[in-house]
């Protein structure tokens, strides 16, 4: 019979158990892919070249554990918030409270194992597809990935059921410790929080400490080595809950007694912001986290991905060398966005290289200021020189004596001759075409196929072709990986601010239904709650957003090591925060349409 | 002299559910006028029409025909923010479940309508002291909610009705949540400002003894006014009998 009225008012709240289904599949599906890509051997062997890649990908997975850690704690009080009303009542029409525990237990962990099961599921289908489509979009290629890999299945499914085994006792011995009447009136306290000036002075001093510690802590990585991050972990998030705890109730309240209080809805914006924003510090407080984190690691993402071709090109002058380039090569090149472009012709005899004098004077050989002089590194200068210069100087430097193919011996000494002299000198003819593209990455695709026909025809000893794309291709291969994490995890955290935020938002919309209710019928305009919500839950959004943005910011000192010279975590960051903020005002967007749906009384009709 | 009247309805009826629909006819053409400064009860059994009747009253539901004129304002012609505006400043309204905000102190609370109006912060804590003073209930203004007990919370709400100065001041069944001290207590207090501050006040109820404060009473029955009986110059006991006998009659 219990288990009747529990199934009817699962039914009853439908939508809400979609959506706590939703993201809890989200979460599973997101660690899996994860473990996958953490866990599986043959992967890391291939890709993790650089030694701090596997530490990376260890901290990466640390992280989305905790973060899944506390995630869970989060939706199941959504579930809790959603079934104890009915729990009161059903203990008021005398069930007892072993028999109520026993179906809070069941019930949470038949929803969590569902959740496992299809997250899971829906993991591999997303290894399958969306982390192709993410590799491809990024131009990188990931050796050894495949969707499958059983030691990943059973972690998840381990961690995801082992938490949820936990949620359920954590439910049971709430609920059995809490009075019935508490639990039948949970949705009408609105506890007032005092303010005790001296607790929260001293709670905001010890947070701004706390965070000064984390911020650090990730800038003396270097010496701190894997403890820095665990550090920076707890004091970040202890120090955001105590300043999230000690400030913003202050300035509520002291908002409160002003005259600007007292005009339309701004009384009750900050009634509602007052006890909400206490029951909401926890909340605040991982969502901060979760927006560092998927902002940090966006960034890092894209930061190696605007920055390896910026490394690349302070590498050498030209992006890729074709010699004797066929109608096809050609045609290639024609696609190119070229920024210079020039061909030479060589002769190559004994250990020695001859180049045309007339040739070299009428497209002098481009020279880069940046390979050689560090101040030119982030912005390559490009020159050339009188041919009688060149003789001695640009035509030593390591771009002209690459031009021809090695032998095994090693370069061949370049010579430049007059016209007269390189028409009677003997030897192996070939031409060489230098090119150099405006921007590396936009040209990514065709320069890879150009790459491969040359690499067919002339390769040098190591396989390799010469130019910055080749640099290019190599850096790829190091740091892809973190190139690849960065984006994965950025998403991924940012998945789960989202339904973190939702969960919170939507257990707190029937309360404010009737708000908006009682507010409409006393006469309040639409447009007056239409802003109000607006603001309420824009305000919502600000704080961890704009404590977030601080994080990142003191947050990417931490890869300093990792992005050196003339890459630099903070190169660039404006245009990526600016999309990322984008995305989370669209986020707003779309939970306040929903709000409104939700809470806004709707004006009857005939 | 002829009184000015406050509420005229006119042929007013009210179907429930779409054309296509099941429909029900609530409200099957009611005529009645309440005159500037009466205290008007509308008694009725659970489901003839009462709320039905006071929704229309106030806006919050629109009539399927007829007309209503609230205070000179013809309700039914009003859209969009003329509605919210009317609900705001013309009517005071006093709910069975309070209708507070629980975020907000009482003092806010009873501010809040003016602060709908902008009403400038001095003027505005004058008035809420001034109402909070006639209703003796100025030590409960720092408390939220939470913190007072069912009767009190109901005197905040009536405080909150009329701290605008409305034209009309409607109440369904306030004292339907209240023990019979606190009911009394709020009676008394609807009695005041009904005298002192000149307010119209009508009072839905299906109680004889909360009918009893009024000084004229509307019967609905099935839709439609049945009978309307009139205090005059009865004590409140008499004419409490005279309604228990009314009913005794129109249940027939
Ligand atoms: N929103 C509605 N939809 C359909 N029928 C309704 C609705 N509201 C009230 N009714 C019906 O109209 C009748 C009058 O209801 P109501 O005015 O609430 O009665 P009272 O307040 O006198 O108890 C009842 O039969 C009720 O079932
Ligand atoms: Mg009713």
């Amino acid at each position: 019979m219990l288990g009747k009225l529990a199934l009817a008012g699962i039914k009853n709240r439908r939508r809400d158990y979609l959506v706590l289904l939703l993201g809890l599949t989200m979460s599973a599906a997101i660690f899996y892919m994860f473990a996958n890509l953490a866990t599986n051997r043959a992967f890391i062997k291939a890709n993790a070249v650089v030694s701090q890649a596997s530490l990376i990908f260890g901290f990466g997975a640390v992280l989305l554990i905790l973060i899944t850690i506390v995630y869970i704690m989060y939706a199941n009080s959504f579930l809790l918030s959603m079934r104890q009303h009915d729990y009161g009542l059903f203990m008021m029409l005398g069930a007892t409270r072993k028999r109520v525990g026993e179906l809070v237990f069941l019930e949470t962990l038949i929803l969590g194992s569902l959740a496992t099961a299809v997250g899971i599921v829906l993991g591999l289908a997303m290894s399958q597809f969306l982390v192709g489509f993410l590799l491809d979009m990024l131009g990188l290629h990931l050796a050894h990935l495949s969707a499958v890999y059983l030691p990943a299945i059973v972690a998840t499914a381990v961690l995801y059921v082992g938490l949820f085994i936990l949620a359920s006792l954590f439910n049971l011995v709430r609920l059995t410790r809490t009075t019935v009447l508490k639990l039948l009136h949970t949705d009408e306290q609105a506890n007032q929080p005092k303010v005790h000036p001296f607790r929260q002075m001293v709670a905001a001093i010890l947070g701004v400490c706390f965070l000064a510690i984390g911020y650090w802590s990730l800038a003396a990585i270097k010496d701190l080595q894997m403890t820095a991050i665990p550090i920076a972990l707890v004091t970040i998030t202890i120090g955001t809950y105590l300043l999230f705890r000690a400030t913003i109730l202050v300035i509520i309240q002291g908002l409160r007694r002003t005259r600007w209080a007292k005009k339309h809805l701004n009384g009750f914006l900050l009634g509602q912001l007052n006890f909400r924003v206490y029951n909401y510090t926890r909340m605040l407080t991982i969502v901060s986290l979760l927006f560092a984190m998927a902002l940090g690691a966006i960034t890092v993402g894209s930061g190696y991905h605007r920055q390896l071709p910026m490394m690349a090109n302070s590498l050498g002058t030209y992006t890729m060398a074709i010699h004797d380039k066929n109608a096809q090569e050609q045609h290639l090149i024609d696609q190119l966005n070229v920024k210079h472009q020039a061909t030479y012709t060589q002769k190559r005899q004994g250990k020695v290289v001859y180049y045309n004098a007339a040739e070299l004077k009428q497209q002098p050989f481009e020279l880069n200021r940046g390979t050689t002089e560090a101040k030119y590194a982030t912005h390559p200068k490009y020159y050339t020189e009188s041919l009688k210069q060149f003789k001695q100087k640009g035509s030593q430097s390591l771009d002209f004596l690459s031009l021809a193919i090695r032998s095994e011996q090693g370069f061949y000494a370049p010579q430049i001759l007059s016209a007269q002299q390189f028409a009677k000198q003997s030897g192996k003819t070939m031409t060489v075409t230098t090119v150099r593209v405006k921007n590396l990455n936009q040209d990514k695709r065709v320069l890879k196929r150009l790459n491969k026909l040359e690499l067919a025809r002339f390769a040098q000893p190591e396989a390799m072709t010469v130019g910055n794309y080749q640099s290019y291709e190599l850096m790829s291969g190091f740091f892809g990986g973190l190139e690849f994490m960065g984006y994965f995890l950025g998403i991924a955290f940012l998945a789960m601010l989202a339904s973190c935020l939702m969960f919170k938002i939507l257990s707190g919309a029937p309360g404010d239904q009737r708000r908006y209710q009682m507010l409409y019928k006393v006469g309040v305009r639409q447009r007056l709650m239409r802003v109000g919500i607006a603001k309420e839950i824009g305000i919502l959004f600000l704080i961890p957003g704009i404590m977030g943005v601080i994080d990142v910011l003191f947050g990417l000192q931490m890869f300093k090591p990792l992005m050196q010279s003339p890459m630099s975590p903070y190169l660039g960051i404006g245009s990526i925060f600016a999309i990322f903020i984008g995305l989370y005002a669209i986020y707003y967007a779309i939970t306040l349409a929903l709000y409104w749906r939700i809470v806004l009384p709707k004006a009857p009709t005939n | 002299m002829k009184m000015k009247t406050v509420v005229d309805v006119h042929d007013l009826e009210k179907t429930y559910g779409k054309a296509n629909e099941r429909q029900y006819q609530a409200l099957k053409g009611l005529n009645f006028t309440v005159a500037a400064g009466e205290f008007v009860g509308i008694m009725g059994a659970s489901g003839s029409g009462k709320t039905t009747l006071l929704n229309m009253l106030s806006t919050l539901d629109v009539p399927t025909r007829g007309d209503v004129m609230v205070n000179g304002h013809d309700v039914t012609k009003m859209r969009g923010n003329q509605l919210a505006d009317f609900r705001a400043q013309e009517v005071g309204f006093i709910f069975q479940d309070f209708n507070l905000l629980e975020s907000l102190t009482a003092e806010e609370n009873i501010g809040l309508p003016l602060a709908l109006k902008g009403t400038s912060s001095r003027v505005m804590d004058q008035a809420i002291h001034e109402v909070a003073e006639t209703l003796s209930i100025a030590d409960l203004l720092p408390k939220y909610p939470s913190e007072l007990s069912g009767g009190q919370k109901q005197r905040v709400a009536a405080a909150r009705a009329i701290v605008h100065h409305p034209a009309i001041l409607m109440g369904d069944e306030p004292t339907g949540a209240l023990d019979s001290t606190s009911a009394r207590e709020l009676l008394d207090l609807l009695t005041t400002i009904n005298q002192k501050q000149k307010m119209s006040v009508l009072l839905v109820t299906h109680d004889p003894f909360s009918a009893s404060f009024c000084q004229r009473i509307l019967f609905i029955k099935d839709g439609l006014i049945g009978s309307e009986i009139k205090r005059g110059d009865q004590d409140r006991s008499a004419f409490y009998q005279q309604i228990l006998n009314e009913l005794g009659t129109f249940n027939e």
